[in-house]
């Protein structure tokens, strides 16, 4: 608690510069906190792959087995002919969200002034701009050259009659543009309040007399740690993922309405 | 008036209106997940797989100002 309370606000980021302007400035806590969770979600990766057994399918095996078969069926119903990259980019994005938030139960803020990766908005953008991309090279993929013009211009919404589609171009243009944001500011958000609360408790129930300090401010701390990273980490990481799946869906939006007339 | 006690301000304002459009957001989430349950209590499962997720999206909204509200107030009274 003491060591907690004489940190700074996790608002600011410490930075290390490579010398050349913005682009080369890394904030090295996000390195560390997102590299430790890559190398644990590869880690499990390869285990599970390795463990993979028909005869005899374990509990770790049957979890992971449930959990990609979600991935894959809703995949299915939203996007069929996408699942081929559709279901590794969701499984992989939800996983290491997943790892990456419940990274906050080991101690790593014991290295000084590291923080959980989701915390910070430059790693949950870089995966909403990699989302982003995949669906405009699948709306072109699916639409052709034509088609993909026509999904911002002129063929949006069906339900409209045509000069009126027109008055539609500012806010389709929006809804695509939005996308990357909300789903990185979602995760964000979430992450960062929740940091920011267990900040919050500390610099309250720190300075309390003795037994508040060693006993109060752990067991609050302890409780809402539970809550922010067990629950709402997987609940944000689950919702990242199925937004990734829905948006391949909302892509095809033109086609099932050719096929209906 | 400085900038820290209008960075206040402000922060309280969307922490009281963030508050309430999730609360009305959780709460028309719940009163149809109550109804779907009284008709057919066996999709209770399903119901409330599906409440949460709606849960976590209106939560999101609340969080996001948090987040920025409190970045806003600790960058600028720094």
């Amino acid at each position: 608690m003491i060591y907690l309370a004489t940190e700074p606000a996790p608002v600011n980021h410490p930075t290390v510069s490579l010398g050349c302007g913005n682009w080369c400035t890394f904030n090295y806590d996000s390195l560390i906190s997102s590299g430790i969770s890559i190398v644990i979600t590869i880690a499990v990766a390869i285990y599970v792959a390795r463990m993979l057994d028909s005869q005899k399918p374990g509990r770790l095996q049957a979890l992971f087995e449930w959990m990609f078969s979600y991935v894959r069926t809703t995949s299915k119903d939203t996007a069929p002919d996408a699942t081929a990259f559709v279901v590794p980019l969701a499984a992989t994005i939800g996983f290491y969200i997943l790892v990456a938030n419940w990274i906050d139960f080991l101690p790593i803020s014991l290295i000084p002034y590291v923080h959980p990766a989701n915390t910070d908005l430059n790693q949950t953008l870089a995966m909403g701009v990699v989302v982003f991309l995949v669906v405009q090279w699948y709306t072109f993929r699916i639409h052709g050259p034509k088609g993909y013009a026509g999904y911002f211009f002129w063929d949006r919404p069906h339900d409209v009659p045509m000069p009126w589609r027109l008055l539609f171009v500012p806010l389709n243009i929006i809804d695509e543009i939005v996308k990357p944001v909300t789903l990185s500011m979602r995760l964000f958000g979430n992450l960062f309040a929740g940091l920011l609360m267990a900040y919050v408790i500390v610099l309250l129930l720190g300075n309390l007399p003795y037994v508040g300090s060693w006993l109060l401010g752990p067991i609050v701390l302890a409780v809402w740690k539970l809550f922010d990273v067990g629950f709402i980490g997987l609940i944000q990481a689950f919702i990242f993922m199925l937004l990734t799946i829905t948006y391949f869906g909302l892509a095809r939006e033109g086609l099932e309405a050719e096929h209906a007339h | 008036m400085d900038h820290f006690a209008a960075a206040m301000i402000a922060f309280g304002i969307a922490l009281g209106g963030g508050a309430i459009g999730a609360a009305i957001g959780d709460g028309l989430a719940g009163n149809a997940t109550i109804s779907g349950v009284a008709r057919q209590p066996e999709a209770r499962g399903t119901l409330q797989g599906i409440m949460f997720i709606i849960i976590g999206l209106c939560e999101a909204m609340y969080f996001i100002n948090v987040a920025f509200g409190a970045l806003f107030v600790f960058a600028i009274g720094k």
